[in-house]
């Protein structure tokens, strides 16, 4: 009971100052809307000061892009996350995308973050053009994943790689974070799928929704990419029998 | 013997400046205390209502909030509420979190009381009923004075607790159950008490009574 209440005390405490209807909404202060307007209901929102959220080990900031960085590279996210329906989109719960610089996570650098629980993802926008549409996929994944647990078994992927593989402890746990497609795939898209099978998983689909036929192409020469291609595809099939990859 | 001396022009001038001084002071000091002062209270009796059997009067320190529900948006969601409010179950239950000129919470008739005020638990509560589904409208738009039903980060979760907006957010569209909207009054939900520093009240202000205007 006393644990109980330190802990509301505690919350109480912490409780932004900078509250309005959007912090009640996904629990981040200092945003606004930047565009709703989008048809398939997302909503994008953007950092008007920097903000902090959580605390000690849990915690996600992020500062307030430019106006002009902002406006060069919303474009490449909006056309990226358009590829998905409204219908669909309600299917995985997700709806806010929030656009910052300098994300960082537990005082690591990262370029994306999602919440599942609040339907959101964070995108660091300072990042190339290219790897924000391939973040905001990777990202859009991990809801994905989240919400359909079941489906996306990760015991079942890992039997997919060669019994000899180990995949770190977590996803910083390793020391490549390599996001740039490698040569000698034999099995993996990116330093960083070696991480966990999440992410290994959100690589294989945010290859898939942004280099389609370069991956069709490696997976007719490697077996296990293949295999995981198939994984992905027919799971998001359960989900949505019309997706379209 | 003593003689009278005559106040001069401008002593006079001075004892009527220091008197009037004083009367302002009393009556700044008295109308800040006051939180109500300036603010209006509506009385039902004398405004004409199309629908008299969907308004709600919500009184508050500060006076009277005229809610107009919409049971053709949110059926079940209406008439939840209606029955909660016939039962006078919302009497004497905290506005337990409150954002300052953005919105105001209430409803928690567990935790929520003011004689059985629980801190620990306050805004998790419930009426006891079983939890109501989300009824979504993909038309309707949360604008300043909406009365939505409150809930958890899951849809299905709504019970008692409500909130009112003070400002427009279109971003609750198809996210909350729309319950009404407020016609008069909401300058009196801007006076309820709020911290600064956090959305959840300290010694919160309370709902005084809950009625339908027609019971």
């Amino acid at each position: 009971m006393k644990f109980l209440k330190i802990i509301f005390i505690t919350f109480v405490l912490i409780s932004s100052a900078n509250a309005n209807t959007i912090f009640y909404l996904i629990k981040i202060p200092n945003l606004e809307i930047y565009d709703d307007t989008a048809q398939n209901g997302l909503k994008y929102l953007k950092a008007i000061k920097p903000f902090q959220v959580g605390i000690r080990d849990n915690n996600v900031s992020c500062s307030n892009p430019k106006k002009e960085l902002l406006e060069k590279k919303y474009r490449s996210i909006r056309q990226n996350l358009d590829k998905y329906s409204y219908d669909f989109l309600e299917k995985i719960n997700f709806k806010y995308v929030v656009l910052c610089k300098n994300l960082s996570v537990s005082g690591i650098e990262a370029i994306g973050f999602s919440n599942p629980k609040m339907k959101t993802i964070l995108i660091d926008i300072g990042i190339n053009t290219y790897d924000l549409g391939r973040i905001s996929h990777h990202e859009l994944f991990h809801i994905i994943n989240e919400n359909f647990k079941n489906i996306f078994n990760e015991i079942d992927w890992k039997d997919i790689n060669e019994d000899s593989f180990l995949y770190s402890e977590c996803s910083t746990c390793s020391e490549n974070f390599g996001l740039d497609l490698i040569e000698n795939q034999n099995g993996f898209l990116s330093e960083y799928s070696k991480s966990t099978p999440s992410e290994d998983m959100a690589e294989i689909f945010s290859f898939l929704m942004t280099r389609n036929s370069k991956i069709a192409t490696i997976a007719s020469s490697d077996k296990i990419i293949r295999k995981k291609i198939n994984f992905i595809k027919d799971n998001i099939y359960k989900i949505d029998k019309n997706f379209q990859f | 013997m003593i003689k009278k001396i005559k106040q001069t022009k401008s002593e006079k001038v001075l004892i009527i400046f220091i008197s009037l001084l004083a009367i302002f002071s009393f009556i700044f000091v008295f109308s800040i205390k006051n939180k109500c002062l300036f603010v209006k209270n509506n009385d039902p009796s004398k405004i004409f209502f199309e629908n008299r059997n969907n308004i709600a009067i919500l009184n508050a320190e500060c006076g009277n909030v005229i809610i107009e529900l919409y049971p053709d948006i949110s059926p079940n969601g209406v008439k939840n509420f209606k029955e909660l409010i016939k039962e006078k179950k919302y009497d004497h239950v905290a506005f337990h979190r409150v954002i300052k000129n953005t919105l105001v919470q209430g409803g928690d008739l567990e935790f929520g009381r003011k004689n059985n005020l629980n801190y620990t638990y306050l805004g998790t509560g419930g009426s006891g009923l079983g939890l109501l589904n989300t009824e979504i409208s993909r038309t309707f738009n949360f604008t300043k004075g909406t009365v939505g039903f409150a809930r958890t980060n899951k849809k299905n979760t709504e019970d008692s607790q409500f909130f009112i907006l003070l400002v427009d957010a279109p971003l609750f569209n198809e996210e909350y159950t729309p319950v009404g909207k407020v016609l008069y009054g909401l300058d009196v939900l801007k006076k309820i008490k709020y911290d600064e520093k956090s959305e959840y009240v300290l010694r919160p202000d309370f709902i005084l009574k809950f009625r339908m205007l027609v019971d």
